[in-house]
């Protein structure tokens, strides 16, 4: 700085003397920037080799029929079957499908304001939902199944402690509090039961592994029927609750003495132990997909129609001997007539991709990836349900020509 | 001697040149940004207030506001009708809030007048910089430090020992085998607002000119002495400021709350049981809402808690100015 004395008088001196300018521009700029180009090249190039930018031109075979020019198919709902979701969307090339795993709730909410193709959840529509779809209505289609299991933390017992439907009632509605209650005990003979409280867990937030817990509970004991009833959102009497089966699973893992519920996909992906349930026939069984499935099967439902009231449709409780009774389903939700629905913003393409999807999905192909991810697959007196509701789907009342791949 | 200027300039704005383009549109986006700002908290007020025009109309006010049942859920199992009552959730934010910041108060003032004051030279900078990054931590993360660490602790260590010997204040009574209790969650939280308020605190304490100190040195104050009587009162007011954003902040902690509260919709009779907050109980019910009164009903609670929110933060620039009144010259 140049030097001033007090009153200045003196105007300060021009700005090329003072400020020193260094010798030629910096270059540091220019080899970041060129250091960024030459990264940037090379990772698309190793892309490149790694195939990011093949377009999957394997086109799904078809049989003889024309399949539509493939469009883009969107879909919400549940977070539960978000895997199985995706797997699907991987597999099936015939159309592009973007499934957002926002929650059951969100997914109806969804389909209900016409903003997205289908919406997926772990629960039927309840009547108030149902009241709020507008016209003309949608169909209800299980598209897969799934089922509850119940965890604990009893470090002192080893294999599957058993349960009974009354047992987990009266738990959860805080009549049993401890763990060697006479009840648990007399099923689980030779186990030496602590005595202790117990922690009760339960979902903070609302779920479709409520849903087929609670239904289990009404099932089994007439007070939590009249009292709670069954449903995604419960006004629990005891217990503490736990946010998403993380949440819940998390919670019975670090507490001694904590019996929670958790889905069965949950349980199997995350190794999570789990009890044995005692079914109608009087077995306590340990839940798998392929106990589950035979549930479905022998639960020998009888559907409503697609439009109907599903929400007290129930698999539980089915009569095999080796059925698992927490059984439940999943579903999706569709429009019946996707013209009159979705006015111009669904033209006859999307449609057509929409329903070839569908049938895909309930198809052999489509339920041959579920249990691989501990899914459970459609009974085939399911599948068939579904196939009529689905072929039932009209666009400006006309049926809508199908061409599903293989 | 000089004339006096007969055309003072009124403002730094008029002597300086008279403004070019640039300067024109520079004063217009920064405006924009500022006049952005404040149009998105309206919009967020006015959003609030049209999502919960259903539950003004539908749920009588008196009911929701010290309805004790929240169960959305009981006109669509068949069991019972579907009540909204908000108390167990106003209760549960108001004290996790109130026990958050009791805690929280002493130890960042004490944090901040030893950083201040006491520490020293070499000390000062880094402990300050690791208290800040506490508040960089992200609060799921505090939540899952509290569900792993805390949890276990207050269960097997502490909740035994507060019902056993404190149990006489009535504040500790209930079952003790579980670690997620509003105690749980208000020591979580409190340590989440520590860095905001010893953040503010000591900026606001490090304004203090050393004339103000150096003065009540020379008149033989102690160090105690000259913090409470020549640094805290010319510091009050950063120190209310700081104090308001931590409230602010744990009024509208969500994940950290949600994974150590326990989340029972009942107001919690003594620290030891679970409870419920406003933004946890969001968090929870907003994207499985089933009845079509249930969203309403969250966003009423939520413009519920921005109103406290603004109400204390009012209340504590009310309060400041009193406050700065009294004072008179001793500011500047």
């Amino acid at each position: 700085m140049s030097s001033t004395s007090g009153n200045a008088t003196t105007p300060p001196a021009a700005p090329s003397d003072t400020m020193v300018r260094s010798k030629g521009k910096s270059r540091t700029g220019l080899y970041a920037a060129v250091a960024v180009i030459v990264v940037i090249i090379i990772v698309l190039a190793a892309g490149y080799a790694a195939g990011w930018f093949k377009t999957s031109s394997t086109k799904s075979s078809t049989t003889s029929c024309t399949s539509p020019t493939p469009a883009v198919l969107s879909g919400a709902g549940s977070t539960l079957v978000a895997p199985l979701m995706d797997q699907w969307s991987a597999v099936y090339t015939a159309s592009t499908i973007g499934y957002s795993a926002v929650g059951s709730g969100a997914g109806i909410n969804d389909i209900t304001a016409k903003t997205v193709d289908f919406g997926a959840s772990d629960a039927p529509l309840n009547p108030a939902q149902r009241a709020a779809v507008p016209s003309p209505g949608v169909n209800t289609i299980p598209e897969s199944a799934g089922a509850a299991v119940p965890i604990y933390n009893l470090p002192g017992i080893s294999g599957h402690l058993k349960f009974t439907g009354q047992i987990l009632a009266a738990i959860y509605l805080g009549d049993i509090t401890n763990w060697n209650n006479s009840a648990l005990q007399a099923v689980n003979p030779g186990v030496s039961l602590p005595v202790a409280s117990i922690v009760v867990v339960h979902r903070s937030d609302g779920s479709g592994t409520t849903f087929v817990f609670t239904s289990f509970l009404s099932a089994s004991n007439s007070t939590w029927k009249t009292a709670y009833g069954h449903s995604t959102t419960i006004n629990w009497p005891v217990g503490v609750g736990a946010k998403g089966n993380s949440g819940v699973t998390e919670t019975v893992q670090s507490t001694v003495d904590a019996i929670g519920y958790v889905d069965i996909n949950y349980a199997l992906t995350n190794g999570v132990a789990f009890g044995a349930v005692q079914n109608p026939a009087g077995n306590f069984i340990v839940a798998n997909i392929t106990n589950i499935a035979s549930a479905i099967r022998d639960s020998n439902v009888v559907f409503p129609s697609p439009t109907g009231d599903w929400y007290n449709v129930t698999v539980e409780n089915a009569p095999g001997a080796g059925d698992y009774p927490m059984a439940t389903l999943t579903y999706l939700f569709v429009y019946t007539d996707l013209g009159v629905a979705y006015g111009s913003s669904m033209s006859q393409t999307t449609a057509e991709n929409l329903v070839n999807f569908l049938l895909w999905i309930v198809g052999s192909t489509g339920q041959s990836y579920a249990a691989p991810l501990y899914y459970v697959p459609l009974s085939s007196a399911a599948v068939t349900y579904d196939t009529t509701t689905i072929n039932s789907i009209t666009y400006n009342g006309a049926a809508i020509p199908t061409c599903v791949p293989s | 001697m000089t004339r006096g200027n007969p055309f003072p300039p009124r403002s730094s704005r008029q002597i300086l040149r008279a403004p070019k383009w640039g300067d024109r549109i520079f004063f217009a986006l920064t405006m924009l940004g500022a006049l952005g700002l404040a149009g998105i908290i309206i919009a967020m007020v006015v959003a609030l207030v049209h999502g919960a025009t259903p539950a003004f109309d539908q749920i009588p006010f008196t009911s929701f506001l010290f309805g004790r049942i929240w169960d959305p859920g009981g006109c669509v199992n068949g069991t019972s009708t579907c009540v909204y009552g908000a108390l167990p959730f106003i209760a549960g934010t108001l004290i996790t809030s109130t026990i958050a910041l009791l805690l929280a108060i002493p130890l960042s003032l004490g944090a901040a007048i030893f950083l201040t004051q006491h520490a020293p030279m070499w000390m000062r900078e880094p402990v300050a910089q690791v208290v800040q990054l506490l508040a960089a931590v992200p609060s799921v993360v505090y939540g899952f430090w509290g569900l792993i660490v805390l949890v276990p602790i207050m269960r097997y260590d502490v909740n035994p020992v507060l019902a056993h010997d404190l149990g006489w204040t009535g504040l500790f009574g209930g079952p003790t085998n579980i670690g997620l209790t509003v105690l749980t969650a208000s020591l979580v939280l409190s340590i989440m607002t520590v860095p905001t308020i010893t953040a503010i605190s000591r900026d606001a304490m490090e304004a203090v000119p050393r004339s103000q100190k150096e003065a009540a040195i020379s008149l033989g104050a102690t160090p105690w002495e000259v913090t409470r009587r020549s640094v805290l009162p010319y510091s009050r007011s950063g120190i209310v400021a700081g104090i308001v954003l931590g409230l602010g902040r744990a009024l509208g902690e969500t994940m950290a709350v949600t994974m150590t509260i326990g989340n029972r919709n009942a107001i919690p009779l003594s620290l030891l049981s679970q409870g419920q907050t406003i933004p946890s109980l969001i968090a929870n019910d907003f994207f499985e809402a089933i009845t079509p009164l249930e969203i309403p009903a969250l966003m009423e609670m939520a413009l519920f808690l921005l109103i406290i929110t603004l109400a204390i933060n009012l209340g504590a620039r009310l309060i400041l100015a009193r406050l700065q009144l009294g004072r008179g010259a001793a500011t500047e």
